[in-house]
């Protein structure tokens, strides 16, 4: 039943796609916009195909119908109802049937939005390649990668979940999150390819689908995190980040989406850039590709490498379609991409983006690189390598800085150019907080050139954002629009996001640098100090539940507590594995293991300690992040991307009742670059707009924009 | 552009004292730091270096496996012996394989993932300085009145024939 249920599911979404996709073709090719509008349907069959499996995976699992093989392996009877319903992505076919979901959401979402301009060819070519997407995935589904296979002999319990992924409930919020953000970079993609194929770049459909990119890019930054914080409370070693392939394969798509979302900025209010962001966009959605074949074909031994499977080479040959196909229509179209104009300073906001975007891709060779180069080595010369932290660290350190450097410096650039006395004047008050935070630091006791540097450039970074911020809110309130204006919009949205950055960078520095590891052999009812902390062994307890027996020591820290770190087992034929407690504090967090169990109920126990300083910080650090991403994504009044754009025009811009809903931005508080020059107020960082904007020659008006 | 010449000279006599400053906090901190290593940071450092040989990517310091404990005896006790950092990973890879070191070795192939880095960084910089010394004089892009007479239609054709006063010259 279950079964039937899921190969209908999938099978709907594999002939919708197939069929709307050859709608859609059809009505590319015959020019017929009727086509086009009916392709659109499909999306929503797509989407109940993906529901339709789902529910039906889910409805196995909760009802433990081992009948289907997939939850024979992934389920047990003791298996808790969270870590059931998470079961569906605890291995490679379910995950693949949550991606397929996540993406026909996606597609949906895409369809309604531009439903007005479905006639148009450009919103018909993206669409046309989403469904191609979605075809492929579905296709896995239906063959090699099949959810709803169903076994011979039916056994009367399954063999439970991977035990990793049923110690903590962040197995609910990791992966779908993670998904939201890879899967979303299919929709930037796909309009990507359809302005090159239809030739329109100029017009700013790169610029209309950012908002879809910065949510996907929200979505996968927080689920990069959470991994982070999941790996840390699971994995016992007291590591957030192991460089790991799989996270490695996570963080590459991220790097380069990072580097777009600041040079679109360019092409939105310069019109240049755009085959630089065309390939950025065509390279984030193929790092997706990349990242999935080395997770999910077994090619890695990783932590995170749940399944090995024949998928391997599928996966492999659609990124190498996808490559081809993007690298092709860049070569075909290259002539057209051709910008107007140019660059006129390196000392610009538009320089600031180059190098950011420089050092953003340097950072995504390193990583693919290192991640790649052992299984070429492996296939070449067939002798192992490893190419693990210290290659990573070393490598990515002084990217590291010279990012936050530029972080600091970039936001106080205006566009087009300026001088250096300009920037002097308005980063001084910034630089003397970093040369403060330095100076404190080492008076602090922090020793060592990259620690000192790190906080250093980290408070010139925090500084110069903040006073961004404050910039902006005065400029919201001059314009009688209330300070909290100043923190909403793009741009300031992307200030808080760059402080939770550098709160981040800050805790990465000095969890890295000054991590203590110690181990305390202690009896029952004994203290010892160890790095300044006050360790004490209570007793130890025995917890048992349905899906697990656990061995706890109870421990205080601190006279707090009592922490439990434990050794778990689950289910009977498994290796048991050690639980890590954490006293997590604002300055530093003390991290226990159970090294060494007792033979005896009232024998020494031996316990792990690692103090790392900071370590909350990566948390708060992401909070400030999500909190930035959302006040990024609040709708500033600003201009269509894919209206025409013209000379600053007096006439409207008096009274700033922008009621009138023609678009033009009133610059209120929100983009610090976008203002219209006319209506830059006065003496507010004057020298950001002193030329008025030439007008962009060759945009035109988008053929089915209302 | 700060109307006041005064305050731009004040200004930069304070960056060259807060360089200052921050030279010397920083030469603080590492003559600090400097000095001979105990046997148990050469060790740690070593270690941090060695990848723990029944795990995925965690160094033999980070590692609580029992084969992980196995090569810190082996390099606390060479350490004690007053081997060099090298002759300890020889000793190590000749016994574990290659595998066991996390930083692949700068000679040979392996040279590969030291090299391009680098020089993908010198030639995205060199490329990125190229670029704006060739832009130096850009051309003035020329906005002809027909052009602008096409983006005042397109856009009274969206406001609904909005009268539009001529837009003053660039």
């Amino acid at each position: 039943m279950n079964a039937t249920l899921g190969h209908t599911g999938v099978l709907l979404g594999l002939v919708a796609s197939v069929v709307g996709a050859g709608v859609i073709g059809h009505g590319l090719i015959a020019k017929r916009p009727a086509s086009l509008r009916a392709g659109q349907i499909y999306a929503g069959l797509i989407l109940l195909g993906a529901v339709v499996a789902t529910v039906a995976m889910e409805r196995a699992l909760i009802t433990h119908d081992f009948s289907l093989s997939f939850v024979a392996e992934n389920n047990s009877r003791a298996t808790p109802l969270l870590y059931t319903i998470t079961g569906m992505w605890s291995a490679l076919a379910g995950s693949i049937l949550l991606w397929g979901l996540v993406l026909s959401g996606y597609i949906s979402a895409m369809v309604w939005k531009f439903r007005r301009q479905a006639a148009d060819p450009l919103v018909g070519w993206a669409t046309l390649v989403t469904y191609l997407v979605a075809a492929f995935f579905f296709a896995l589904m239906a063959g090699p990668s099949d959810p709803f296979q169903t076994v011979a002999h039916q056994t009367p319990n399954g063999l439970g979940p991977n035990v990793l992924l049923q110690d903590n409930p962040l197995v609910a919020f990791h992966p779908p999150l993670l998904y939201l953000g890879l899967v979303g970079f299919t929709v930037p993609f796909a309009f990507a390819v359809a302005s090159l194929v239809t030739g329109r770049i100029g017009e700013g459909w790169q610029v209309a689908t950012r908002r879809w990119t910065l949510f996907a890019w929200a979505f996968l930054t927080v689920g990069v995190l959470l991994g982070a914080w999941w790996s840390y409370q699971v994995l016992g070693w007291g590591g957030f980040w192991g460089w790991d392939p799989v996270e490695n394969a996570s963080v590459l798509p991220w790097l380069t989406a990072t580097a777009y979302l600041h040079s679109v900025m360019v092409q939105e209010r310069r019109g240049l850039l755009r085959v630089w962001n065309l390939s950025l966009i065509i390279s984030t959605f193929s790092l997706t590709i990349l990242g999935t074949f080395l997770t999910r074909s077994g090619v890695i031994q990783s932590v995170h490498a749940f399944s090995d499977s024949d998928i391997g080479g599928l996966l492999l040959g659609f990124f190498g379609v996808v490559v081809v196909t993007g690298v092709g229509l860049i070569a075909w179209r290259g002539d057209r991409l051709r910008s107007p104009g140019g660059i006129d300073s390196p000392i610009s906001r538009e320089g600031a983006f180059l190098l950011n975007n420089l050092l953003f891709v340097l950072l995504a060779v390193i990583v693919l690189l290192g991640t790649v180069f052992p299984l070429l080595y492996e296939a070449f010369e067939h002798n192992q390598v490893t190419v693990g932290a210290p290659y990573f660290d070393a490598m990515t350190l002084p990217i590291g800085l010279a990012l936050l450097l530029l972080m600091a410096i970039g936001p106080a650039l205006p566009w087009r150019k300026t001088t250096v006395g300009t920037l002097r004047d308005r980063l001084v008050v910034p630089a003397a907080f970093g040369v403060l935070v330095a100076v404190a630091s080492v008076i602090g006791g922090v020793r060592g050139l990259g620690a000192v540097l790190a906080f250093c450039l980290g408070g010139f970074a925090a500084a110069s954002n903040v006073r961004q911020l404050v910039l902006a809110a005065r400029g919201a309130r001059r314009h009688g629009a209330g300070a909290w204006r100043g923190l909403v919009g793009r741009a300031n949205g992307g200030m808080v996001v760059h402080i939770g950055v550098v709160v981040i960078a800050v805790a990465l520095a000095s969890a890295t640098s000054f991590a203590f590891r110690g181990e305390v052999t202690l009896r029952p009812g004994t203290s010892t100090v160890i790095d300044g902390q006050k360790i004490t062994y209570l007793k130890l307890a025995d917890v048992r539940t349905a899906a697990s027996s656990a061995t706890q020591a109870l421990v205080l820290v601190n006279g707090q507590g009592p922490y439990r770190p434990a050794v778990s087992q689950f289910g009977a034929n498994t290796d048991p594995v050690g639980t890590p407690a954490i006293d997590s504090r604002l300055w530093h967090d003390v991290y226990l293991t159970i090294d060494r169990l007792p033979a005896a109920a009232d024998g020494p126990v031996s316990v792990g300690v690692i103090v790392q300083p900071l370590v909350s910080w990566l948390w708060v650090g992401g909070g400030i992040l999500i909190l930035g991403s959302l006040l990024a994504a609040v709708p500033g009044r600003r201009r269509r991307p894919t209206d025409p754009v013209s000379a600053p025009l007096p006439g409207l811009s008096d009274g700033d009742g922008d009621g009138d809903g023609n678009g033009h931005r009133h610059g209120v508080g929100d983009d610090h670059g976008r203002r219209d020059p006319v209506l830059v107020p006065d003496g507010r960082e004057s020298s950001d707009a002193p030329v008025p904007d030439a007008p962009v020659p060759d945009e035109r008006v988008p053929a089915g924009s209302p | 552009m700060s109307p006041d010449p005064g305050a731009r000279a004040g200004s930069r006599v304070v960056w060259v004292a807060l360089a200052l400053v921050l030279v010397a906090a920083l030469a603080f901190s590492v003559a600090r730091n400097s000095g001979p290593l105990t046997e148990k940071q050469r060790a740690a450092a070593i270690e941090s270096n060695l990848k723990c040989p029944s795990c995925e990517a965690i160094s033999v310091l980070d590692s609580s496996a029992s084969t992980a404990a196995a090569v810190r005896q082996v390099v606390a006790a060479r350490v004690h012996e007053g081997q060099s950092d090298q002759q300890i990973e020889q000793y190590l890879e000749s016994r574990y394989g290659p595998s066991i070191l996390l930083r692949p070795p700068t000679t040979g192939i392996t040279a590969v993932v030291w090299v391009v880095p680098v020089v993908a960084a010198v030639g995205g910089l060199g490329g990125l300085g190229l670029f704006f010394w060739r832009r130096r004089r850009p051309k003035a892009v020329r906005v002809t009145p027909e052009d602008r007479a096409l983006v005042d239609r397109a856009l009274s054709q969206r406001q609904g024939d909005v009268a539009l006063p001529a837009p003053p010259g660039p």
